[in-house]
């Protein structure tokens, strides 16, 4: 499998949330602000790669009959080390996530790849793909923040960005974002549970949009050349 | 041939499991200083921020019980109220909390030190952001029985709001059942 294939796979044709359709809980209820999106992206994206690299590491010793119970107790040990990690080193992400980040365990994306992928393909292809289905997990975290956190409070880049002295990145969580128009004028249903679920089907149903016009485009294009491909034949027949 | 195969299976799971937790104990040990001093730093921030002192001391309560939900109450060594620990449990799990309290036996101010309430609703009681200190300093100067409809509760967390202003109200009828208990 070549790395560019599995990069579109990770990003678009396959991407975790809006084809697969997993890990659904947490993107909806964490995706508020841009801190939370890109925190919570990032703490998938590593889990997600130590894990299959692991699961990939040891697939030909594990016995087959209890190869769940040992992907969930691997998947448990790397959520536990980022919570810690992130309680004492990123504490404000650590609040702000709450439970979201020991929930991590039982996250669908990452056993989902582990029995899906990792344990069928080698180290490297399952670095590979944890990096890019975390990245693609990512991108779609991020724009669920940024459509809710500007249509619901008119801002951009809340917890992430402070601009009350001079444009700078926080990582405390203490950044007021971007005020792009008052908040007054949010739809704020937006930042309630609701609106994540909202807004979750509106991303999923645009990016089937685009890819269902994109697969038909390509077997339109593979109909012509092959239309041409006959023509040709038949003119040499003649 | 079968019990053969169930003892090598639990073998290579037990071994699994060793070698995660053997992992986590390593990075538990490495965290946990780290861990700690975040806490004791924001309890110390939480009390400062609630009530001005120069050293807290604990009540010890002994003759007659309080509310289950407090945990501990520290006077301010000059007298001028007390902070009160206390846990109720929210939304989503317990909120712990410290709340001053005045010698007139109003609410100086509020933190919120421990909680899971959800990222972005609940959560935002105890947020550094501007919601966040509008909804904690609206208790400053409260008295006991404040109820949650006299304060403009969160959006979308009812609960959570709830609980935060029936912590400040408990914690106030505490501190006076300790004056009466004191001077009984």
């Amino acid at each position: 499998m070549r790395i560019q294939d599995q990069f579109r796979d990770g990003l678009i044709t396959n991407n975790p949330i809006t084809v697969q359709q997993i890990g659904m809980c947490a993107t909806m209820a964490i995706t508020t602000s841009l801190f939370n999106g890109v925190g919570m992206g990032l703490s998938v994206l590593i889990i997600l790669t130590c894990c299959n690299v692991v699961v990939s590491a040891v697939r030909k010793i594990i016995p087959n009959e209890i190869r769940l119970a040992i992907f969930v107790v691997i998947i448990a040990g790397f959520v536990t080390i980022v919570d810690l990690l992130l309680k004492a080193y990123i504490p404000a992400l650590s609040e702000s996530l709450g439970v979201f980040i020991p929930l991590i365990v039982v996250n669908c994306i990452i056993i989902g790849r582990a029995e899906a992928f990792s344990q069928k393909n080698d180290v490297k292809a399952s670095f590979f793909d944890g990096v890019f289905q975390g990245l693609g997990y990512t991108m779609i975290l991020v724009i669920m923040c940024v459509i809710r956190e500007l249509l619901g409070s008119g801002r951009f880049g809340g917890g992430l960005i402070d601009v009350a002295k001079g444009f700078r990145f926080t990582l405390d969580g203490t950044g007021g974002g971007i005020q792009i128009f008052p908040s007054d004028f949010g739809a704020s249903i937006l930042t309630l549970p609701f609106g994540g679920f909202l807004t979750l089907g509106v991303v999923i149903a645009t990016m089937q949009y685009f890819l269902k016009k994109s697969a038909k485009q390509k077997k339109a294009a593979e109909e012509a050349a092959a239309e041409a491909a006959r023509l040709a034949a038949e003119q040499e027949e003649d | 041939m079968k019990d053969n195969k169930i003892v090598q299976l639990a073998l290579v799971l037990f071994a699994v499991c060793a070698v995660v937790a053997g992992v986590l104990g390593v990075v538990y040990n490495i965290t946990k200083p780290t861990i700690d001093r975040r806490a004791m730093e924001k309890t110390t921030a939480a009390f400062a921020a609630v009530l001005q002192a120069d050293s807290y001391e604990e009540v010890k309560i002994s003759g007659y019980s309080l509310d289950q939900s407090i945990n501990s109450v520290y006077k301010d060594a000059d007298g001028s109220g007390y902070v009160v620990e206390s846990t109720f449990s929210g939304a989503q799990g317990n909120i712990t909390m410290v709340v001053g309290v005045k010698s007139d036996y109003t609410c100086s101010g509020i933190s919120i030190t421990e909680h899971s309430e959800t990222s972005g609703l609940g959560a935002v009681a105890a947020s550094p952001s501007e919601a966040g200190v509008a909804f904690r300093e609206q208790f400053i100067g409260v008295g006991e029985g404040v109820t949650v409809k006299d304060i403009d509760a969160l959006a979308g967390a009812t609960i959570t709001s709830t609980a935060v202003t029936n912590a400040v109200s408990t914690s106030i009828t505490t501190v006076k059942t300790i004056e009466g208990g004191a001077a009984a």
